[in-house]
């Protein structure tokens, strides 16, 4: 068997499987928190694997279809992975009352904020731009 | 002291209570399908019953299932693809996204902080709150940058995904905003992945805008954490 048919058939069958993409993902986490030690970044492992494996895509030198899977088996299952941390409410249990109604009007305030913000700012950046390119095109 | 087979052994029951009641939560949702249901919801709601009702300490309960936790690592890494199958949209629209996305995110520290202290909440707290909007992976990391704590995070991040997908929903009947591309953007900077999931409700667009922006957005908060720790000082 030749390297080359061995390479295509490793290719093949990460494209394959679900679990070979899990894996490859894991590789890559491996990589970014090593490089992440090494070089004393200030930003997690996860985030250098993530814009490696951007940088691999982009280029072509990886394809989606060897990712695709294995990412969105992370992203659908994310709840399992950050529930365990949730339940540190249960040593709080001073949230039980006026300081937890405190929080929930800071979260809910909060969260209306950010919305009316980034949707109204958004939108009138958006009609701006229109506005322009259709100054453009009567010119043109 | 425990034995080291005790402590496998209390590893082994939690983990597998812990997995095995998030799949029952996916279970009883897909079922009924009731906004209330959602797994976000219910998941965390059953384990803490199960948890108080056993008497067990966060400690001990946390250092059996923390493997869990680091799974957020590689999944951060997983983001990767949601990022490049939206290079269409980033291409055509990026500075639109980039302007909504800063604005989103200085008020969500804004925000947080001031209304946290106008309700005389204390540092941890205020700390813990500033990174709610963005998915969790993000905002574990921001919290422990800017010395709030994580797992507290954790909670508020789910709380603002459970009310945001409602709230938001109620905010685009007031908001005098029509392009899919404010709307989507106001799911994915202020309710992560609950928002995303309720923008793709409303409409395809709206959904894939508010996935990529999630993503974005919770990039940028780690990036711009070392500079909120060295800000907020001077608040």
């Amino acid at each position: 068997m030749t390297p080359r048919s061995l390479a295509l058939r490793f290719r093949r069958s990460l494209h394959n499987s679900r679990l070979a993409q899990i894996a490859a993902i894991f590789v890559f986490w491996g990589i970014g928190e090593t490089t992440v030690r090494l070089a004393g970044l200030p930003v997690p492992g996860g985030i250098v694997g993530m814009a490696l494996v951007l940088a691999l895509l982009i280029s072509g030198r990886l394809s989606l279809f060897s990712m695709r899977r294995g990412a969105q088996w992370f992203l659908a299952e994310m709840i399992l992975f950050f529930v365990p941390a949730v339940l540190a409410v249960v040593d709080h249990r001073e949230f039980v009352g006026l300081l937890g109604l405190k929080i929930l009007f800071v979260i809910l305030a909060g969260t209306a904020s950010v919305m009316a913000v980034t949707a109204l700012t958004a939108d009138l950046y958006y009609r701006r731009r229109l506005a322009a390119e259709d100054r453009h095109a009567l010119f043109e | 002291m425990p034995s080291s087979s005790e402590i496998l052994l209390h590893g082994l029951f939690w983990s597998a209570l812990t997995i095995g009641t998030y799949f029952l939560a996916k279970r009883i949702y897909l079922r009924w399908r009731q906004p209330f249901l959602m797994p976000l919801a219910i998941t965390p709601a059953l384990l803490i019953l199960i948890v108080v009702t056993a008497d067990e300490t966060y400690r001990d309960y946390i250092r059996s299932t923390g493997w869990l936790v680091s799974l957020l690592g590689p999944a951060m890494v997983a983001f990767a693809v949601p990022i490049y199958e939206q290079r269409a949209l980033i291409a055509r629209h990026w500075p639109v996204l980039v302007v909504g996305m800063l604005a989103g995110t200085a008020t969500a520290i804004l925000s947080g902080w001031t209304f946290a202290s106008l309700v005389g909440l204390d540092d941890a707290l205020r700390l813990s709150l500033l990174p709610r909007s963005v998915s969790t992976p993000f905002a574990m990391v921001v919290s422990s940058d800017i010395g709030g704590a994580p797992d507290l995070t954790a909670v508020f991040v789910v709380l603002t995904g459970v009310f945001g997908a409602i709230l938001g929903e109620l905010m685009l009947t007031i908001l005098p905003v029509k392009s899919a591309l404010a709307r989507g953007a106001l799911f994915g900077v202020a309710a992560h992945a609950s928002g995303t999931a309720k923008a793709h409700e409303i409409g395809h667009e709206e959904g894939s805008v508010a996935g990529l922006v999630m993503v974005l957005v919770g990039l940028l908060n780690v990036l711009v954490a070392p500079l909120i720790a060295h800000g907020l000082p001077y608040l």
